[in-house]
């Protein structure tokens, strides 16, 4: 286990709208040369049905608790300065931020390629579901299985 | 309210489409029924079948992290069935 760094990183779920503006300027700091951000918002349509809006719920201390792993490991791979990640959960209109990724950092390509690798990881590994209603029903979204040991290093036989 | 020896209990935690399927989003069970994430599994899919069929697509986590299902379970320890994620 690592220890977490006091880096001034923001990682939260949120129930109202994600303040963008806020987040930019909280990670952007006089050392800094770049910051790029990761704005998702709620498509109007889903493999071609119209949605209406989306109802997001998560796990949520284990969702916080991976994000930060994100932005730690973050700080390991990728030369930067301060990340914001932040997650909306609940009911999302059309166009409304569902997660916003700000990345700052002395340069652009560390900044590009870590907000890049920030939303990849919380797509596939941040324990969030999204629920999609459409005129006639609601779907949980198709998503993407958590990567998760195959098997405990003293496994007794399958039974 | 008052809570009877939590520590001889697993907390059981459903989400997305298991919680509509087992109706809700939380239970206790006796840590005695269940060793392992695996047991703990099939003692909800003995009492509901349909909840089988998820098993190939659903990854566990004990106490907040992702784990392998044959994970040990001990008293007090927080159990989640997740589905594939969705968030972003």
């Amino acid at each position: 286990m690592t220890t977490t760094p006091s880096y001034n990183d923001v990682c939260q779920l949120v129930r109202e709208p994600i303040d963008v503006p806020a987040l930019i300027r909280h990670v952007r700091a006089p050392e800094d040369g770049a910051i790029v951000t990761f704005d998702g918002f709620v498509r109007n349509q889903s493999h071609n049905r119209p949605t209406l809006y989306l109802d997001y719920e998560a796990y949520e201390s284990m969702a916080l608790a991976k994000m930060r792993e994100i932005a730690a490991e973050l700080h390991e791979q990728f030369s930067i300065h301060c990340v914001a990640i932040v997650h909306r959960l609940g009911r999302l209109e059309i166009g409304e931020t569902s997660v916003f990724i700000a990345v700052s950092a002395p340069h652009r390509a560390a900044a590009f390629d870590a907000c890049r690798f920030a939303i990849d990881t919380l797509k596939r590994t941040v324990p969030i579901w999204k629920k999609e209603y459409f005129e006639d029903g609601a779907v949980w979204a198709d998503g993407e299985l958590p990567p998760a040991p195959a098997a405990t290093s003293h496994a007794k036989p399958a039974s | 309210m008052a809570t009877v020896s939590q520590s001889t209990r697993l907390k059981v935690l459903f989400f997305g489409r298991l919680k509509d399927l087992i109706g809700q989003a939380e239970d206790s069970v006796n840590s005695a029924d269940a060793a392992t994430i695996e047991q703990l599994f099939a003692h909800y899919a003995a009492r509901n079948p349909e909840l089988a069929k998820y098993r190939p697509s659903l990854v566990a986590s004990r106490n907040q992290e992702f784990v392998a299902w044959d994970t040990p379970l001990h008293p007090g320890d927080e159990v989640a069935f997740l589905p594939p994620v969705s968030g972003g």
